[in-house]
């Protein structure tokens, strides 16, 4: 097929002969059987953030089912519609632990996302997304809790299931740094997320294409000085922070804004409340958030991915797409190693035709 | 190339059970109108990759917006005996 730049058409079997392109491929082929859905574990939460999405809208008035077999249930339940990987979130996952080990002993993949303060069982072999928003000074003023990453880093010590999400706001870039060297001085790792702000949302902490460029920026030299620290790649700056949200740029495939039922996560995906109830209108991997301005990694993990087909173009856009895949599984897939990003060019994406 | 419908079928079904390393079928004993997603439990994932592998094969240009709708062997021979009738 005819590529948008150089005008020059390449088979896919032309792509992927080359050796490096196909042993990527191959690799993460194999993860090609993940079908996610989130999950709400309780509606309680020890920090209040500025910007926080579960807080935004009204999941956050569902009730909590703290019953441990009904939880059961539901996993056996999503087992048996082909659900391979969960998402533990909202509000706090951290206060219902043994709802956590439920899902982990009927669906062993899946991801935890915490702020860290309350250490969860190493029974429960997920990998933990641990938030961070800033350094201390920062935390303490939009999150209210102080010497965050220091406590956060205490629970989480030399635990291979742990990984710090840096969640760029525009007052915090500039702090970004001295987070990833704290990381990076005590081997642990970082990826990156981007602020995306709840709909109705009017406060300080949007991004504006002057505050994207600089997080361009920063992400670039810190991705380039601590490559065994950040999981990343130029791609996912690319898709991150570019001035277009994710869903103008690859089409949101997420239910919310998709109406398809045929196949993908059109039709597998849903998203739990703390009720157990889901509805498909606002089933999406992070509800209330503005679709318009969402940068969130968790949203590009599941939207860049499934466009598989738009990128297999030419060798250059195919190996940005393998680059986003293999950070995607090494974000979100306990014991998968990130291997070296195989474009190191900030390319944009391809032109949906 | 085939060309002939019967052929395509045949040949569709080769590349799904390749593909997908199914085992237990043959391309010739492989149901055209089986759906790939409810009964075969292919994915998105799994039906781009045979997009693109038809799309090499049979030289034909499939929309990013139709490779989802392909979700029989017979459905996906009759769409590329379209393209094929298109590019003639």
């Amino acid at each position: 097929m005819a590529n948008e730049t150089t005008g020059k058409e390449y088979k896919f079997s032309d792509i992927i002969a080359d050796p490096a392109i196909k042993e990527r491929f191959t690799r993460v082929r194999k993860y090609f059987f993940l079908r996610e859905s989130t999950y709400d574990m309780s509606n309680r939460c020890n920090l209040r953030c500025e910007g926080c999405y579960y807080y935004a809208g009204d999941k956050q008035f569902a009730e909590e089912n703290l019953n441990t077999a009904d939880w059961k249930q539901l996993m056996e339940a999503e087992k048996d519609r082909g659900i391979t990987f969960v998402v533990l979130a909202g509000a706090e996952a951290g206060y219902v632990p043994d709802l956590c080990k439920t899902c982990f002993d009927i669906i062993p993949l899946g991801c935890i996302a915490t702020n860290g303060l309350i250490p969860l069982s190493k029974e429960i072999d997920y990998r933990i997304h641990i938030s961070v928003w800033g350094n201390d000074t920062t935390s303490l003023e939009i999150r209210k809790a102080k010497n965050m990453l220091v406590r956060q880093m205490e629970n989480y010590q030399d635990d291979p299931r742990a990984i710090w999400v840096y969640t760029f706001t525009p007052v915090n870039i500039d702090e970004a740094r001295e987070v990833t060297e704290t990381l990076a001085a005590n081997n642990h790792q970082i990826t990156f997320n981007m602020f995306s702000v709840p709909v109705g949302y009017n406060g300080h902490l949007r991004h504006t294409p002057e505050t994207l460029a600089r997080t361009r920026a920063v992400m670039s030299e810190l991705l380039a000085e601590f490559p065994d620290t950040v999981i990343f790649s130029p791609y996912n700056i690319v898709a991150h922070t570019h001035e277009r949200g994710l869903h103008d740029l690859f089409s949101c495939s997420y239910p919310r804004m998709n109406p398809s039922t045929d196949i993908g996560l059109g039709r597998s995906f849903r998203q739990y409340r703390t009720d157990l109830k889901w509805d498909r209108a606002a089933a999406c991997c992070v509800p209330d958030t503005d679709c318009d301005d969402c940068r969130h990694y968790a949203a590009g993990s599941a939207v860049v991915t499934a466009r598989m087909y738009r990128h297999a173009t030419n060798p250059l856009h195919f190996s940005a797409w393998l680059d986003y895949v293999d950070t995607y599984l090494a974000v979100w897939v306990k014991g998968y190693e990130k291997s070296s990003n195989l474009c190191n060019e900030l390319i944009e994406p391809p032109v949906h035709n | 190339m085939p060309t002939d419908t019967t052929q395509i079928i045949t040949r569709i079904a080769e590349i799904i059970i390749n593909e997908l390393k199914l085992e237990d079928v043959t391309p010739e004993t492989f149901e055209a109108d089986l759906d790939l997603v409810d009964e075969v439990g292919i994915d998105s994932m799994d039906l781009a990759t045979i997009a693109l592998v038809i799309r090499d094969e049979f030289g034909i240009r499939i929309d990013e917006d139709d490779y989802p709708k392909l979700t029989t062997v017979r459905i996906i021979a009759e769409y590329i005996s379209n393209k094929l009738a298109e590019n003639e």
